[in-house]
């Protein structure tokens, strides 16, 4: 069984489902993220891990042992709070040293380990101070320290970064992945913003509506999404969507009939009626202005379209473009490559797309 | 809002105690005013062995003790100029202070501050100190017995004041600078728009006033000295004396009557009742 | 003043409320304070006695017994109030929704009776022979009480009628302090493993520090002026008042008892102004309690 072990784990509150049979397994030192929009059920895993909340069924079990009914303080977890939860009336070294006071730890043992805490996390000018001298990163760190200081088995970390401005944010996630490079220990970090889970994650669980969408690594889920959500969660800018008609589809290739006008042939094996709709995803960067009179590859998938919007962001640049069924797609591209207004044409090698039905569910097979 | 009494919930010892406690309580604090009620309606005489007194028995015998109370004796009266004293007081604490607060939250004027400050002051000095000049300067006015010397001594009320001020200082003054473009004049801007807005803390002052108003009892005391001045709590007074000669059934349906508007007023008004006082904990 | 058009109507608002805020607060404050140096039966001409009133008030034997009695009742009755109040405040924040209220609702409702009444029910439930209290006692085969005649047990007997009243109300402002201690400071400190005990003392009892000692205060001002309850209980009139042998006697009762018992508007200036001063030294130290308490 792998480190942490979760099976079909249920949630509901009163009729109201959260979590549906979420199965996951975790291994010794990895770095999870669970990624998803607001309300998909992250916060609500993690805190079953951590024994705030109850499952209504299935098991979560710790090196093979069922912690579901195991005391929060026992189970060999520590969590890091959104709001950091520190005790504003208590120093930092107060704040630090609470759980280990009151588990009435001798006072050599305390000091210890939280001087060493200190240590990793740069506070130990800070330990007399109170939270309300302290700046957002400070505080983040000292509930870091909180959680280090109990040396769980497994961290856990709710959002911590989601109050701290842009350029803080990103100096703590490169302190976090240290910490981890450090400790080793098992973590698993709760977040909203998939750029901060691609950049920490080791893996990544996308969820969606209480379900779990996708859990791997975060190129894989990149590359070789399972469905259109994760296709179009993970990957900033956005994923384009192409709708369209199949027009033949068998085990020599897929040929549709492009919404936004024209054809295009895709290397898929897939078993399609005629007429049946699909969309076909390409990223961003994988589209280039066609210029005039250049000549294309025969598989090229290919599309034009007005130039509605451009961002034009120093190294690079997005077109946004609007197409004739009324959508639009982004492509990344070098400055001038075109003016607002103009009719462009896009291209992108067939082998590229990826293909999804109608319920989203992402085609794969080599033609 | 969790307390640390909650996170327990597989305990069920805990939770059994504190619900064991909590109805306990409930009873100590409630059966007293519910005795009083099955006193009232029952028959008079009944020895308490065989009726404890336990839930009401008599329908008939409580109405008419009520009706005897209320044709017989002066207690309609006092039930009237306890109700006058309240309602007068209300207005007035209400349109004095709001047009003091108003001005206190929202403008700037020489000596604001130190005026304000000694008005708060004035809410440290306990009343023991002014009552009896208050009481002295009243019977000077000649205003002794009468419903001008009930009410008016009582109208610049501090409290009052204070959280009206709270209240008033939350409306946006940008809403004052429209009206005053619009051509309002300062005592319209007052009338039109500040009091509209603070609406909800008209409403709590009020019922809080009405309730302080009703349960006053050192003031009516010595200031009413006819008994068609009495308010309602010096008439019961008079029924609770040794010498009323009333039985205790009686004593105890004038004792009921009294208690119905402030009981009345906190059942329809409980959270605003609550908001107000805990309002005025924290923010004090 | 330039400007004295431009604050015309500020002023004209106020005017009311200044009005009469000086005819009956200010002047009645000089008033007595002048008075206090007078001996005046509200019929002749006062007499000016200096220090007279003062020195007899402090020389006598009623002064020293309501006092005693202040200083025992508030001894006892603020903590147990305040203990109780708060108690009553972590119960009720333990529930929720419609039991919360109607909880909450029930422990407020002596506060709610006017303090005639209060005194009525419980007069009843001391009564001597039929009384609640006694009836239960002689259940039990105990020996019947006469709380409210017998002078050792009536100090309690109406601290047990204050705790009744007053701790729905301290409760309410408490309840009002707990909510704003933010949930996740408990939740983390369970995930440390403090236990509930451990949780009320380290985090709620620091973080209400501020609203308890609001609670505090308040209580121990009311207090130094108690006068409804003994008064009504003891069924007190101008002429004799303060329950058997006194026991029940207490400042302001004992201020009232002498301006409209005796006649003595000076001597019961003079005592209000000793009360007023108790009360501010007492206020003071327990501020000066606070900034030490805060410094540390």
């Amino acid at each position: 069984m792998a480190f942490l072990e979760i099976k079909s784990l249920c949630k509901s509150f009163e009729a109201y489902p959260v979590l549906q049979d979420i199965d996951l397994s975790i291994e010794k030192g990895e770095f999870v993220v669970f990624v998803g929009p607001s309300g998909c059920g992250k916060s609500t895993l993690l805190r079953m891990i951590t024994g705030l909340e109850t499952p209504t069924s299935g098991t979560i079990a710790i090196e093979d042992t069922v912690i579901n009914d195991v005391d929060p303080a026992k189970r060999g977890t520590a969590m890091v709070f959104q709001s950091y939860a520190l005790y504003p009336h208590m120093t930092v070294f107060e704040n630090i040293s609470f759980g280990l006071r009151m588990a009435h730890q001798p006072k050599a043992l305390i000091r210890e380990r939280v001087e060493k805490a200190a240590a990793i996390l740069r506070l130990e000018k800070l330990l007399d101070r109170k939270p309300g001298q302290l700046s957002g990163g400070q505080k983040q760190r000292v509930a870091i320290g909180r959680a280090i200081v109990r040396e769980p088995r497994v961290f856990l970390f709710d959002e911590p970064l989601s109050n701290l401005d842009a350029e803080l944010r990103v100096q703590m996630r490169a302190e976090l992945l240290e910490l981890h490079e450090r400790l080793g220990t098992t973590m698993i970090y709760v977040t909203h913003d998939q750029v901060e889970a691609m950049t920490l994650a080791d893996k990544m669980v996308v969820m969606m509506g209480g379900k779990v969408q996708q859990y791997g690594r975060p190129l894989d889920l990149y590359d070789d999404p399972d469905n259109k959500f994760v296709a179009g969660f993970v990957g900033s800018p956005k994923m384009n969507f192409l709708s369209a008609r199949v027009v033949t589809a068998g085990p020599e290739g897929l040929r549709v009939d492009l919404a936004a006008g024209g054809a295009a042939s895709v290397p898929l094996a897939a078993m399609l009626a005629p007429g049946a709709r699909v969309d076909l995803g390409l990223r961003p960067e994988q589209l280039s202005v066609v210029a005039a009179g250049q000549s294309l590859p025969a598989d090229a998938v290919t599309v034009t379209g007005r130039v509605a919007l451009i961002e034009d962001l120093g190294a690079e640049s997005y077109l946004h473009l609007h197409l004739a069924d009324d959508s639009r797609i982004g492509v990344r591209t070098v400055r001038h490559a075109a003016h607002l207004g103009d009719e462009v044409r896009v291209a992108a090698p067939a082998s590229a797309v990826l293909v999804f039905d109608d319920a989203g569910t992402r085609l794969r097979g080599r033609a | 809002m969790i307390s640390p009494l909650s996170l327990a919930p597989r305990l069920s010892v805990w939770i059994v105690l504190k619900w064991a406690i909590a109805l306990l309580i409930a009873v100590i604090t409630i059966f007293p005013i519910w005795w009083m009620v099955n006193v009232v309606f029952s028959l008079p005489g009944e020895p308490v062995s065989i009726n404890p007194r336990l839930w009401p028995t008599s329908l008939s015998a409580g109405l008419d003790k009520i009706e005897m109370i209320f044709t017989q004796t002066g207690y309609l009266r006092a039930y009237g100029i306890s109700l006058a004293y309240a309602l007068l007081t209300i207005l007035g604490v209400l349109f004095i202070g709001s047009l003091a607060a108003f001005e206190f939250a929202l403008f700037d004027f020489p000596a604001k501050r130190l005026i304000f400050g000694i008005v708060m002051l004035s809410l440290m000095v306990p009343t023991a100190v002014t009552i009896i000049p208050t009481y002295l300067l009243t019977s000077e006015l000649g205003w002794l017995n009468s419903m001008q010397g009930l009410v008016v001594p009582g109208l610049a009320s501090a409290f009052g004041l204070f959280m009206l001020v709270q209240f008033m200082r939350a409306i946006p003054p940008d809403m004052i600078e429209a009206a005053r473009l619009d051509g309002a004049g300062h005592f319209q801007i007052y009338w039109h728009v500040a009091l509209p807005l603070c609406r909800n803390a008209l409403i709590t002052l009020a019922i809080l006033t009405f309730m302080q108003t009703w349960g006053n009892y050192m003031w009516p005391l010595i200031i009413t000295t006819s008994p068609e001045m009495y308010t309602v709590g010096q008439v019961v007074g008079l029924f609770n004396a040794p010498l009323s000669h009333q039985t205790v059934d009686v004593v105890m349906t004038a004792n009921l009557l009294a208690a119905v508007p402030p009981l009345l007023f906190f059942l329809i008004f409980q959270r605003k009742i609550v908001e107000g006082i805990a309002m005025s904990g924290t923010k004090g | 003043m330039r400007h004295t058009r431009h604050h015309l109507p500020h002023f004209l608002m106020i005017l009311p409320f200044l009005l009469l805020f000086g005819a009956f607060f200010l002047y009645p404050i000089l008033s007595g304070f002048y008075y206090s140096f007078h001996d005046w039966n509200g019929v002749r001409e006062p007499v000016y006695v200096g220090l007279e009133n003062y020195t007899k008030l402090l020389g006598s034997r009623d002064f020293s017994r309501a006092m005693w009695n202040l200083f025992q009742y508030i001894a006892i009755t603020v903590p147990l109030g305040l203990t109780v109040a708060f108690g009553l405040a972590l119960l009720v924040d333990s529930f929720t929704g419609r039991w919360a209220n109607f909880f909450r609702n029930a422990y407020f409702l002596p506060v709610v009776l006017p303090a005639f009444l209060a005194a009525t029910i419980w007069r009843w439930i001391y009564a001597p022979n039929f009384g609640l209290l006694n009836m239960m006692l002689g259940w039990i085969g105990a020996e019947p009480v006469s709380f409210l005649n017998d002078t050792d047990t009536m100090l309690y007997a109406l601290i047990a009628v204050d705790v009744w009243v007053s701790a729905g109300f301290n409760m309410v402002i408490i309840l009002a302090g707990l909510k704003n201690i933010p949930a996740d400071l408990y939740e983390a400190a369970r995930l440390d493993g403090a236990s509930k005990l451990q949780q009320v003392i380290h985090i709620t009892l620091p973080m209400l520090a501020p609203v308890m000692f609001f609670v505090l205060t308040y209580s121990v001002i009311s207090a130094m002026q108690v006068f409804d309850k003994p008064w009504l209980l003891t069924g007190s009139s101008f002429s004799e008042y303060g329950g058997r042998r006194g026991a029940l006697l207490f400042p302001v009762m004992d201020m009232m008892g002498r301006a409209f018992g005796g006649v003595q508007f000076g001597l019961a200036s003079a005592y209000g102004f000793l009360l007023t001063l108790a009360i501010i030294l007492v206020t003071a130290l327990l501020y000066a309690l606070r900034s030490w308490s805060n410094r540390r």
